[in-house]
């Protein structure tokens, strides 16, 4: 079951890096934050009790709250068109790969144990990838679609690495991405009233 | 005195609703006109002295832990000077408000109906910070933390300029980004206590700082390495600090005073905290290297930049770059009498800090103009903001009659006592040139012969007393340190808190 899980993430997280339509990745990014709620509903199931709870929350916040304001502020965009450049997206799915190499290289230098092998191969995957994904991509929002997946990411590390963190704690991180994503939305709406576009690389006046 | 009748758990139950209320009753509108400014005083002077009767009240060697809050005199002393901050912030407000009128960089004038949504972010940015002091546990500072960046990147951006949109967006996406490290940090400390302690009192820093030598040592090594990482950029230290001189150039002046004076220093206790667990665990060789190299690292990038640089705000905002540094090489000595005066330094430096931003704010209202090499002889046009300007220029670059003068010395004394002396004449080689580039600035702005129409005088009664008082008040502090009791026993205490582990 997990292993399908996986399998399943590395394959959406690879297909973020392809994607070059603003609603195709939101669209992508959803169905990657959905199987990070069925990891959560797993471990939740086995542990039982309150370990639903986080599961609950990825699902309202990160499969339909983010993905729907993401969603929302696409349709005010005046331009929608995404800058073509294939040569960028084709580095970053390269990378990507490099990345999952490297996840099992450095699980299999620190010696975990082989029962979550995997899964903490492919967060540290996920981490990566996310982490390229923000520096490579030009339009606001699929930086955005890169600082989820990184998050998710790091989700996925704790989930497996400590069963979680205590509730309360959990309970915040929510709430921080869920301010994050309000910000970002605020910002990058406010830009495309300044600047007519949501490509970051218009933003280069403040230097030295 | 009349608020005795409190207990400290009360007393810190106000502080904490106070702005909370304040700033939800601001946001929806509740205040109108006058009564807002006058709400926004009230809120944070009552906040300060239930702060002050803390103080008095509070045996500074015992430590309160009550439900998520928990108190010892290091969170008092980070305390004593975030509700500083806030009373200097909400007498200068209005007089900053009003004064926005300028057609380039003013705003808020022309908006009064946004008067109560400034407010409304500026006080929870200041509960947020409270909250960072306050909790008793790592992954909840964390949360903390992660909120200050994110409300106020809203307040950076508050004007919605071009410029301050480019700086509120690099300064969500990068701290963000070093934050999530953290947050990995985090998760490696709760395994490491797991693996070690069990799940009893989840990351609460007094129970692992207790069991620190428990903890295992590779695990820790690299939690400490990832929170280092993440805290440290939130701190603003060299490779990571992309953010720190957009964010503060481009704020209203009055974040810009917050952000350098309190939310730094925020991320810096945070790490503190992780230090104090983490060092019978990690070994102090590993912890005082990295501190080190990065705190001089970040001197010695801040010091090109201020000597090249036009923009008045950015010149502040890599001073605050190098004074952030020389705290976390001062805490990095680890000894006693370092750790002490980088404690008074991060008081000293909040206090004239923020008297800096107010005053650059009010520079650029006078001569509609950032570029510093646009503004002559403010000494003829300006001759109150000149002067003030000038005295706290004196006393950021660390000269007698202030309290940053203090603090440097005692900080440097740490550094030939604890046996290096080379890196502390790098370090004064490096502060001497901070004080070249930035008094060259200065004294060409204040003095010569005025070029350009100059608004007059803008600095008002009110905020020149204001002014006045955080620097007299930071050259108390530092001059009549032994002499004021109380205060002086609670830095002492914060400091052996902070030098826990290496004793």
């Amino acid at each position: 079951m997990m292993n399908e899980l996986v399998i399943f993430l590395i394959l959406a997280v690879l297909l973020q890096t392809r994607i070059m339509d603003l609603r195709r990745s939101v669209y992508c990014l959803a169905f990657q934050s959905g199987l990070l709620a069925c990891a959560c509903l797993i471990v939740g199931l086995v542990h039982g009790g309150v370990h639903l709870v986080p599961a609950l929350l990825t699902l309202l916040i990160k499969v339909v709250f983010i993905p729907g304001a993401i969603l929302r502020l696409i349709g005010k965009l005046t331009d929608e068109r995404e800058i073509v450049s294939d040569i960028n997206v084709n580095y970053s799915t390269l990378a990507a790969a490099f990345f999952l190499v490297v996840g099992y290289v450095l699980i299999d230098g620190i010696g975990a144990a082989p029962a979550s092998r995997d899964v903490i191969a492919a967060s540290i995957f996920m981490i990566l990838t996310g982490l390229s994904l923000m520096v490579m991509r030009k339009r606001a929002i699929m930086q955005m679609c890169g600082l989820i997946t990184m998050e998710n990411g790091i989700y996925l590390l704790g989930l497996f690495v400590t069963e979680g963190l205590p509730l309360i704690v959990e309970l915040g991180v929510f709430l921080d991405v869920l301010i994050a994503v309000v910000v970002l939305v605020i910002l990058t709406s406010r830009m495309s009233l300044s600047f007519m576009t949501t490509d970051t690389t218009v933003m280069k006046k403040l230097k030295g | 005195m009349m608020e005795s009748m409190f207990s400290i758990q009360e007393l810190l139950d106000f502080v904490l609703l106070l702005p909370l209320a304040f700033s939800l009753l601001a946001a929806s509108g509740f205040f109108k006109g006058g009564i807002l400014h006058w709400a926004d005083r009230l809120t944070a002077t009552l906040v300060a002295l239930a702060v002050w009767q803390v103080v008095v009240l509070f045996p500074v060697d015992s430590a309160i832990h009550d439900g998520f809050i928990y108190l010892d005199a290091l969170s008092l002393w980070m305390l004593l000077i975030l509700s500083l901050l806030y009373v200097a912030f909400s007498w200068t407000s209005k007089a900053y408000l009003e004064r926005d009128t300028n057609i380039r960089y003013g705003y808020l004038r022309r908006f009064s109906h946004l008067e109560g949504r400034f407010y409304a972010l500026s006080h929870l940015f200041v509960w947020t910070m409270m909250l960072v002091v306050l909790v008793d546990n790592m992954g909840l500072m964390w949360v903390a933390i992660e909120a200050t960046t994110l409300i106020s990147a809203l307040l950076v951006a508050f004007k919605f300029t071009r410029t301050s949109l480019e700086a509120a967006w690099k300064y969500v996406m990068v701290c963000t980004v070093g934050i999530c490290l953290a947050l990995l940090g985090t998760i490696l400390l709760y395994d490491a206590q797991l693996q070690a302690l069990g799940s009893e009192l989840a990351l609460d820093f007094a129970h692992l700082a207790e069991h620190g030598k428990d903890l295992p040592e590779g695990l820790a090594k690299i939690a400490f390495a990832f929170l280092f990482v993440g805290y440290g950029t939130k701190i603003g230290l060299a490779p990571m600090h992309a953010w720190l001189p957009d964010a503060h150039s481009e704020a209203p002046a009055l974040t810009s005073g917050l952000l350098s004076g309190a939310l730094c220093i925020c991320a810096l206790y945070v790490l503190l905290r992780a230090v104090i667990i983490l060092l019978p665990a990690v070994g102090v060789d590993f912890m005082q290297s990295l501190f080190l190299f990065f705190g001089l690292f970040t001197i010695a990038l801040a010091v090109p930049f201020v000597v090249v640089q036009r923009d008045i705000k950015r010149m502040l905002a890599y001073s605050s770059m190098e004074n952030f540094g020389l705290m976390a090489a001062g805490f990095g000595l680890f000894l006693p009498l370092a750790a002490k005066a980088a404690l008074l330094h991060m008081l000293n430096h909040a206090l004239i800090k923020y008297a800096l931003f107010y005053l650059a704010g009010t520079i650029m209202e006078t001569y509609a103009t950032k570029n510093m090499m646009r503004i002559h002889g403010m000494i003829s046009q300006a001759p109150r903001t000149a002067f003030f300007f000038l005295l706290a220029i004196v006393g950021i670059l660390g000269m007698p009659p202030m309290g940053i003068f203090f603090s440097k010395f005692y900080l440097l004394q740490g550094f030939f006592m604890g046996g290096s002396p080379a890196l502390g004449v790098l370090a004064l080689a490096l502060l001497a040139g901070m004080l070249i580039g930035i008094l060259y600035h200065a004294l060409r702005m204040v003095g010569g012969k005025p070029h350009r129409k100059a608004a007059g005088e803008l600095l008002g009664r009110l905020d020149t007393a204001v002014v006045a008082l955080l620097l007299t008040v930071s050259g108390v502090c530092g001059a009549l340190l032994p002499e004021l009791g109380k205060f002086d026993q609670l830095l002492s205490e914060a400091a052996r808190i902070v030098m826990k582990g290496v004793a």
